[in-house]
């Protein structure tokens, strides 16, 4: 058995420890199966949210979270949100400054102005 | 002193030309702001010419916080008591010195409420406010190269004066030109969510994309409070598939079976090609005790084939085992 072989089956398994309290019951097919409309492939499309869902939250954890508040937070998203972080979490904006809006271009022009003029 | 004053007056008069440079920036023809000019020709007639929420409560920014803060000012609105210390932990990213929107979504549906992503339309915007329910916008402060992105949130709004009033970082009432406000909420794809009480339809609703944040909330974990969403997207929309799916499975899930069961056989009715629909109501069925029923309709999904039909055979041989078991009924 090979190291990434090991790794996958060990993701599949912690995706599992994540996911598995959230299904519906046995026999009954899930809102977000239904969701997920289009439904081809679905099956394998579970498998493969499932390991972006632990490598999500692998990576929040990198970001500073502790794991148990990773799981928490990576369980309050949909598949496709999941999705979307699974691609580029470092990249996607993230909300922070407050200062006013118009300040920062007229700071700039600002400064343009007192040092040409 | 003299040099002084001179360029005291340098600094005013630089200031004024370059407030003067931005706004002309925000509003002149190089950059296009289709949304607000076409709000300020031709305004829906059902559109209220002004509203502003003085209700909704402000929490003021810190750093980086402006998820969390306006976060809690929409949980205060929807009535659920909230404050920035509390919601930090649920999402802000310290790696990132921010917080994501996907997480702004999330957060909401931890809280219990239905988070709803409005569609990328000022006019829907606009329309949410005048409904009563405060909008988180995500702006960007800066040129699109070097963005700095900004959680606020619209509490009002004035057609004739053409203004967009925001609660944003430090400040409670802060009212922009509705172009200005349009340009700096164009970087984030016009990126706006609102969190609304369970049981409530949102003003700028579209079927698809309403039913899919209900279900969002059921997948949460929030299963009652989901329930009173679902009804209250069937009010609207009475066929919805989503909306008759996730009823029927909350119902099941908070333990009214016969509700469960009403709900998939409207789901069958209104949606004959629905394997879900079929699947969920033989398994419903079966578990009344109805197994001849059951077995029509578990025979009526497989025949619908489809990715779901492995799904489908299994309630229809469990239930199969089932009449075996008991070949009186």
């Amino acid at each position: 058995m090979t190291l990434s072989f090991i790794r996958i089956i060990s993701r599949i398994l912690v995706a599992c420890m994540i996911v598995l309290p959230f299904q519906a019951s046995a026999g009954l097919i899930g809102t977000d199966q239904a969701v997920s409309a289009a439904q081809a492939a679905a099956a394998r499309d579970r498998v493969v949210r499932l390991i972006e869902r632990t490598e999500v939250a692998r990576q929040l954890q990198a970001y500073g979270l502790t794991p148990e508040n990773a799981k928490l937070r990576v369980n309050a998203l949909t598949g496709s949100e999941v999705a979307q972080l699974a691609a580029r979490l470092d990249s996607v904006p993230a909300g922070a400054n407050g200062t006013g809006a118009v300040f920062l271009i007229a700071a700039v022009v600002l400064i343009v102005w007192l040092f040409w003029s | 002193m003299i040099r002084g004053e001179r360029f005291a007056a340098r600094v005013r008069a630089g200031f004024l030309f370059s407030v003067l440079a931005a706004a002309a920036l925000a509003l002149s023809g190089c950059v296009s702001l289709p949304q607000s000019g076409a709000l300020r020709e031709a305004p829906p007639a059902d559109l209220p010419r002004k509203a502003e929420l003085t209700a909704v409560p402000f929490h003021v920014q810190d750093d980086f916080l402006c998820g969390p803060a306006t976060l809690a000012m929409v949980f205060n609105a929807a009535g659920v008591k909230a404050d920035v210390a509390g919601l930090t932990p649920q999402v802000y990213l310290p790696g990132r010195q921010g917080s994501l929107q996907v997480e702004m979504l999330g957060a909401t549906r931890r809280n219990g409420l239905l988070a709803y992503q409005v569609p990328p339309r000022l006019e829907g915007v606009l329309r949410e406010v005048a409904a009563g329910t405060p909008v988180v916008v995500l702006l960007n402060l800066s040129v699109r190269l070097l963005p700095l992105w900004h959680y606020a949130v619209v509490i009002g709004y004035d057609l004739d004066a053409g203004e967009v009033v925001l609660r944003s970082g430090k400040r409670e009432r802060l009212a922009y030109p509705a172009g200005l406000f349009e340009f700096l909420w164009q970087d984030s794809a016009h990126w706006a969510m609102v969190a609304l009480p369970p049981g409530r339809v949102a003003a700028s609703a579209e079927e698809p994309g309403f039913a899919a944040a209900v279900a969002a909330l059921e997948q949460a974990g929030k299963r009652g409070e989901a329930r009173a969403s679902y009804r209250a997207l069937l009010e609207r929309w009475p066929t919805s598939h989503i909306g008759l799916i996730g009823l029927g499975n909350t119902e099941y899930a908070m333990g009214n079976k016969a509700g469960a069961e009403a709900a998939f056989r409207r789901a069958a009715l209104a949606h004959r090609d629905s394997a879900v629909a079929y699947n969920n109501l033989a398994h419903v069925l079966s578990e009344l005790g109805r197994l001849v029923d059951a077995e029509a309709a578990a025979r009526h999904a497989v025949s619908l084939g489809g990715p779901l039909q492995p799904e489908a055979r299994k309630t229809l041989e469990a239930i199969l085992a089932r009449r075996a078991q008991a070949p009186a009924r």
